[in-house]
């Protein structure tokens, strides 16, 4: 069982379902499944838009849960997981319909609201593509199966004689579209699991979808504004409302409200403070109106006193030092690689070599901010909002109500960007608490940008100390790699946290990375939990989690230790990448360990260059290789990163990127490509343009005025490729970012000789090490 | 109450004259392609055209419009078929798709004034649009194929 | 527009004697029953309508606050550092405008600036300018003004404190300023540029703005078109001290008067934009190209004309200053994220509709107030170019970001000293906004 089946498993528990719960339901044509829900808001995104409207699905056949074949031949695919970018609906219809054979000009998706049946509703992490894969190709199987079987009885014939071909069932030169087949047949055959397991699937070679280029079945409606994100979302006598935010995340309490100016403001109706039994929003206040722009003047004429919490001085400085004091102390953290001979061998080691990196809190700055509508309809309450974990607010929104879960759904909304903001889904519990106090009248909370950016939970700063001991020769003979950031699963999901080697919990995404595949003798990869940095916000998942941060430690060390050596780091690299071990890899998910990920270096060298081109003076290429987010589900990636630097100003420019990936069998080879650059993008932005800081208690930046991602005038020239393969697809939402910071960093080392440890890097940074190096 | 014309059509809406274009649109007009953003005219999502000009409807106010001529997303073409919005789909621009609405608006506007813009010319205009799934070099292919378009279709036109 | 105030238009105590008192009498003019206005041709009408816009009458006899008021029925405020006069009711109702003035009491008042009652008016009307008119231009106007719609509507009351609420102190004033007089032709030029002089220095009394004044509220003569300050921003100097780069030709001046944008100088903004779109827009075309004229010699166009190829070069190079390529200075972002996707301009000269800000007057002034102005404000669709909106920041860029914005394109764009107290210089123009133009969020 993967990882996530794990946490499936575990919620599953918790929520008192049972596994078979998840297992696929093989019902006979016209289950209610689909219509349990009115469409209230335009929730359940269903596209292409140009689809017919969902008449026919009553009397159709539906599989499994996953699918249904309506008597007009219409496909519909239920997607559980979030829209924000990735396509994930036409990727994963693909590959239901690939198996099943259908007609790919009458497939729809339709993004479903949340509902106990359908599991784990999670989109993160990049695994929606690999966790799906088996269940959906099995689901397709099993509804090509019963096609054939019924059209060959229509036709007359042994289903032996027939192939499923494009939505038809085919024998000679006599054909039955499935339409035909589900409106004469009306097939009704279920399957256990075990038979759905046991069902042949087609091979690779007769994949007619999978792997070729497709249109995205969601792109046209964003492209003319009808697609319906959740800041759309809108119901007849709803109210607005803007939240008031306390001086600190937690800990505020409310002194007093003086809303004398806010009654001038027309269209300001009441503020509520807000009483919140699941603590996500303490010391609250909203204000509602019955506009947005009323609610936006009234909220800043608001006054309201409070007593901050305990972190309203605590500074950037404060949470790397704590971090620091950390990983200095031997004890405490989590020892996610805890491998025997590690003291030992570093106690009689030739040398130790140590190095510390640093990086900047990041926030998401999603583009659409935070907002959630509310209300209770029908004895249930209802949240409209685009949500990443909906099985994980659920919950939480269920607490702050005081309600069981199940009288809580959550209509879903096309995300208007999630980067992992999204998953925390804190923003809908200060709107279903206001429709609470209204006795359940919709009610629109729309955070402003500042209100969404003091609200967002940013990647976490984060210390790294890297430690290799290196024996006579100068080889590395054992490894330690301690970090420190702020916990964001303890803090959202705490019983999701993996255990270490040593029994005690942490949080995977607060480390992962760290568990390279490089052959460096005995390993000790250790994660703390920055206790100062969770106190004073709630740290986030932001795109690849801590893969977007701890190769920025040990690709930048490796690096310096080859440099050191007078070795080529990628020689060095290879040479540590030798697949033995724990790093040979495994089926399903890791078929050829490290030897993938010293081919997908090698086609990088090959591509990029690096060490052959010569190049203008202050410019260079650097490289950086990575398994991509997690060792569970390694996409091998391998990046380069050519860039200038000004000598005078310290300014460095990235000129051209280059990346090789195998992340596996490559289902929609287009969106893996913009997934990639997108990805490299947030990479390089994370580097060298963005990046802010806790000043008293909060992030410094609230808006672009003084946030500055990167731009299309920043965006250098890029390669993206993808080796070949046809193993298990892995994911590709994230890879893209994690070689970046590295790649900049070791580039920077090769045009100007100055190593720099602090992301993002900064003109400053570079000057002051120009500097130091000139005084050396 | 100010009126003007909102994607051909005359409209006045009932509003305090300080209320943002954005605002109007969205929850009066009932017109959510034209999308909130920043609030600060910064990130350019919420653009719109005014006298056929790229403009941030988050920071422009009704009062500012009396008499304009206003096009949103979804009064750019009848069929959503604009080149611009053709080239999107072909190049498969969208990600989230959030910002798309008014980077087309923005290429829009940007065609006009640059019929065949170089590359320095898409960054000079279009670099207050963010994009945070960073769809940045589709954009330029995008507006580079709907630029050929649109030459086409005047050459034709004569 | 021409709101300003002769702030020491009274301080004339130290003048005295009888002569000074025989000066300054004029007797009142009786009243006359209003002139039935079928007394007025049509075609007489018509060149009174010319000229009441040619001097934007209704610009400042128009009240603009409390919602506004009838066209041409007065009560317009205008703040001065003593108080705030209103401007008069000049519509022809009989008890509170000029209904029973006859036409030798409306001579009077436009070429001596007296009233009918014979009582000295305030110099914020600028009869230093009308004196220049000829008698048949404000009889025309009078013949106008007679058949608008009599408003019945009585102005505020002045809040000049005394001794400057008294009128006879104005007569000082004039004794020492005015010199009275209708336009004399120049023999030197041409019918064109007299016909510009004599709408430029009279009737559209362009100095009124553009000429600075001295401690006495006057125009210095020494200084024509020396620009200066006028309801928190600054009139641009008009002669050869303008600091654009590319010269105001001729023809930017015309497509400046007549459209309200000038291609290479950006549109007409704040206290001038009515100018053009309200009232140079509806007047004879040759009369805005004689004003042209006029004021490209003013500024000396001729000989500053050949540096503007290399100008607009060079500005058209500073546009795209940060813009292209990658760039990590937070200044560049900023006005990258806030700006330039309407400002940037390609070579070989700015788009219309894409003001150049590297070309702009606001950049290139003493001072940063205009471009303060605009960026709080923004511009109407019915403002600078027609149709087209610039939205208001005043929400959106804080006094910081208005700062940083303003050095950064005074550094990047323009080759003067750097401006100094921003960020205090924009909170005292902000401060100057009494209705906030956006409910907008940040």
């Amino acid at each position: 069982m993967g990882k996530l089946e794990r946490i499936a498993a575990q919620q599953d528990r918790a929520a008192g379902r049972g596994p078979s719960r998840r297992s696929f339901l093989l019902t006979a044509a016209g289950s209610a499944f689909l219509f349990g829900f009115a469409r209230q808001g335009k929730a359940a995104q269903v596209y292409p838009q140009s689809a017919p409207a969902a008449l026919q699905e009553a009397s159709a056949f539906e599989p499994t849960i996953w699918c249904s074949i309506a008597p007009d031949g219409w496909v519909n695919v239920n997607i559980i997981r979030a829209e924000m970018g990735q396509h994930i609906g036409t990727a994963l219809a693909r590959i239901i319909a690939d198996e099943m054979e259908a007609d790919w000009n009458k497939v729809r998706i339709t993004y479903v609201d949340t509902d106990p049946k359908w599991g784990l509703m999670v989109t993160g992490g990049s695994w929606s593509v690999w966790m799906t894969w088996d269940q959906f190709r099995q689901a397709g199987a099993a509804a090509r199966t019963v096609m054939v079987e019924q059209g060959a009885k229509l036709l007359g014939v042994a289903p032996s004689a027939c192939i499923a071909r494009n939505g038809q069932v085919i024998a000679g030169s006599r054909s039955i579209s499935y339409g035909d087949i589900v409106s004469r047949a009306h097939p009704t055959k279920t399957f256990t699991p075990e038979e759905m397991a046991k069902l042949p699937l087609k091979p690779s070679s007769e994949q007619r979808l999978i792997g070729k280029d497709v249109k995205a079945l969601d792109i046209p409606a964003k492209t003319d504004g009808t697609a319906i994100y959740g800041i759309d979302a809108k119901l007849d006598g709803m109210v607005y409302a803007r939240p008031k935010l306390p001086p600190t995340r937690y800990g505020s309490k409310v002194v007093s409200v003086d809303d004398s100016e806010a009654k001038k403001v027309k269209g300001y109706i009441r503020y509520i403070v807000l009483e919140d039994p699941s603590d996500t929003v303490p010391g609250w206040v909203a204000v509602l109106a019955s506009s947005y722009p009323a609610a936006i003047r009234a909220t800043d004429a608001l006054k309201v006193v409070w007593t901050p919490g305990k972190t309203a001085n605590v500074t950037e400085q404060d949470i790397l030092d704590y971090g620091r004091k950390q990983i200095a102390n031997k004890a405490g953290g989590s020892r996610v690689f805890n491998d025997p001979g590690v003291d030992e061998t570093f106690a009689k080691a030739a040398k130790v070599v140590e190095q510390t990196y640093t990086c900047s809190s990041v926030l998401h700055y999603q583009l659409e901010p935070m907002n959630a509508l509310a209300r209770q309809h029908e004895g249930k309450w209802e949240i409209h909002c685009g949500n990443q974990w909906q099985t994980l607010f659920l919950p939480v929104i269920a607490k702050a109500l005081q309600v069981p879960e199940t009288d809580v759904v959550m209509r879903s909304y096309l995300l208007g960007g999630g980067f992992g903001r999204r998953l925390n889904g804190d923003y809908a519990v200060p709107a279903a608490l206001i429709s609470k106090a209204l006795g359940g009248k919709p009610v629109k909370l729309v955070f402003t940008r500042s209100d969404d950016v003091l609200f967002d939970s940013i990647r976490s700063p984060s210390v790294q100390t890297v430690r290799a001991a290196l024996g006579p020769d100068g080889n590395i003979t054992a490894w330690q790699h301690h970090a420190s950031a702020g916990w964001p699963t303890r803090v959202m999901a705490s019983a999701f946290m993996e255990k270490g080697a040593d029994g005690k919990p942490y949080d995977q995404f607060a480390i992962a990375g760290a568990d390279h595949w490089y052959d460096v003798g005995p390993m000790l990869v250790r994660a703390l939990d920055n206790d100062l940095a969770s106190e004073t916000f709630r740290p986030g998942w932001l795109r690849s989690v801590s893969s977007g941060w701890t190769p920025w430690a040990h690709e930048s060390f490796l690096d310096e230790i080859a440099h050191a050596r007078k070795l080529d780091p990628v020689d060095y690299r290879l040479s540590l990448l030798d697949s033995k071990g724990r790093n040979a890899g495994s089926a399903p998910n890791s078929v050829g360990g490290a030897s993938r990920q010293a081919n997908v270096l090698k086609r990088l060298v090959e591509k990029c260059g690096y060490g052959k081109v010569s190049l203008p003076a202050d410019t260079a290429i650097g490289i950086a290789t990575t398994f991509g987010q997690e060792r569970n589900m390694p996409t091998w990636t391998a990046g380069a990163v050519q860039v200038h630097v000004d000598r005078k100003t310290g300014v460095v420019t990235c000129q051209k990127i280059w990346l090789v990936l195998d992340a596996g069998t490559i289902i929609d080879p287009d969106g893996a490509a913009a997934q990639t650059e997108g990805g490299a993008l947030w990479g390089l932005s994370m580097a060298l343009f963005e990046g802010t800081e806790i000043v008293d208690g909060n992030v410094r930046d609230r808006n672009l005025n003084t946030y500055t991602p990167l731009r299309i005038s920043d965006v250098p020239d890029m390669d993206v490729e993808f080796l070949p393969s046809t193993e298990k697809p892995m994911g590709l939402g994230e890879p893209g970012v994690t070689t970046i910071a590295p790649a900049v960093g070791n580039a920077i080392f090769n045009a100007v000789g100055v190593r720099l440890r602090h992301l993002p890097v900064r003109p400053a940074d570079v000057l002051k090490a120009l500097k130091e190096k000139g005084n050396a | 109450m100010v009126k003007f014309k909102l994607n051909g059509r005359d409209v006045s809406v009932d509003v305090p004259d300080d209320t943002p274009l954005l605002w109007a649109l969205r929850d009066d007009l009932d017109l959510t392609g034209t999308k909130f953003g920043c609030g600060v005219g910064q990130c350019g999502a919420c653009t719109v055209l005014v006298g056929g000009r790229a403009t941030r409807s988050c920071i422009t106010p009704l009062s500012s419009l009396e008499g304009a001529d206003v096009t949103t997303i979804e009064g750019l073409d009848p069929n959503g078929k604009h080149a611009v919005q053709e080239a999107w789909k072909d190049i498969q621009v969208p990600q989230c798709g959030y910002c798309q609405s008014g980077q087309i608006m923005q290429a829009v506007s940007l065609l006009k004034d640059y019929p065949d813009p170089t590359d320095e010319e898409i960054d000079g205009v279009m670099g207050g649009s963010l994009c945070r799934c960073m769809t940045y070099v589709r954009i330029r292919k995008a507006i580079k194929k709907a630029a050929a378009a649109l030459r086409k279709e005047e050459a034709s036109n004569g | 527009m021409i709101k300003r105030l002769l702030a020491g238009a009274a301080a004339i105590g130290a003048i005295g004697g009888l002569g000074f008192l025989y000066y300054a009498w004029y007797p009142p003019i009786e009243p006359v029953e209003p002139p039935a206005p079928g007394s007025f041709s049509a075609e007489q009408i018509e060149r009174g309508r010319i000229v009441a816009a040619e001097g934007y009458c209704a610009e400042c006899h128009t009240r603009t606050d409390m919602g506004g008021g009838p066209e041409l029925a007065g009560d317009y405020k205008m703040d001065t550092p003593f108080g705030a006069i209103y401007s008069s009711n000049i519509t022809p109702d009989v008890q509170t405008g000029i209904g029973n003035w006859s036409e030798e009491a409306f001579q009077r008042a436009m070429h001596l600036g007296v009233s009918r009652k014979g009582v000295h008016l305030i110099p914020a009307f600028p009869f230093d300018h009308f004196t220049k008119m000829t008698n048949q231009d404000v009889s025309d106007l009078y013949a106008y003004l007679m058949t608008r719609p009599a408003v019945h509507m009585t102005r505020r009351a002045n809040e000049l404190p005394f001794p400057l609420s008294l009128r006879i102190l104005q007569a000082g004033w004039k004794l020492l300023y005015f010199s009275p007089g209708v336009y004399k032709p120049d023999p030197r030029h041409d019918a064109l540029w007299n016909r510009g002089a004599y709408l430029s220095e009279g009737n559209a009394h362009c100095g009124a703005c553009h000429t600075p004044r001295d401690f006495m509220g006057a125009e210095k003569k020494s200084a024509p078109y020396d620009g200066a300050v006028v309801d928190n921003w600054i009139a641009p100097p008009l002669n050869e001290h303008n600091p654009t780069p590319t010269t105001w030709t001729e023809d930017e001046l015309f497509q400046y008067l007549r459209f309200g944008v000038a291609p290479l100088h950006g549109p007409a903004g704040g206290p001038m934009s009515p100018v053009p779109h309200r009232f140079l827009s509806t007047v004879p075309e040759e009369d805005v190209h004689a004003i042209a004229h006029y004021f490209a010699d003013v500024g000396h166009a001729a000989e500053r004309e050949k540096h503007d190829k290399a100008a607009l070069a060079r500005a058209m190079e500073q546009s795209k200053t940060d813009l292209i390529g990658p760039s990590v200075d937070p200044d560049a972002k900023l006005y990258q994220g806030a700006c330039a996707a309407c400002h940037y301009n390609a070579a070989p000269s700015p788009v219309l509709g894409r003001p150049d800000l590297a070309l702009n007057n606001a950049l290139w002034l003493s001072e940063p107030t205009n471009l303060y102005q605009v960026m709080l404000h923004g511009l109407t669709a019915e403002e600078g170019q027609t149709g087209v909106a610039m939205p208001s920041f005043y929400n959106a860029l804080s006094d910081q970001d208005m700062a940083r914005i303003a050095a950064y394109l005074r550094r990047t764009r323009t080759t003067l000293p750097p401006w100094t107290d921003l960020e205090k210089k924009a909170a005292a123009v902000r401060k100057t906004v009494t209705t906030i133009p956006v409910n907008s969020s940040h």
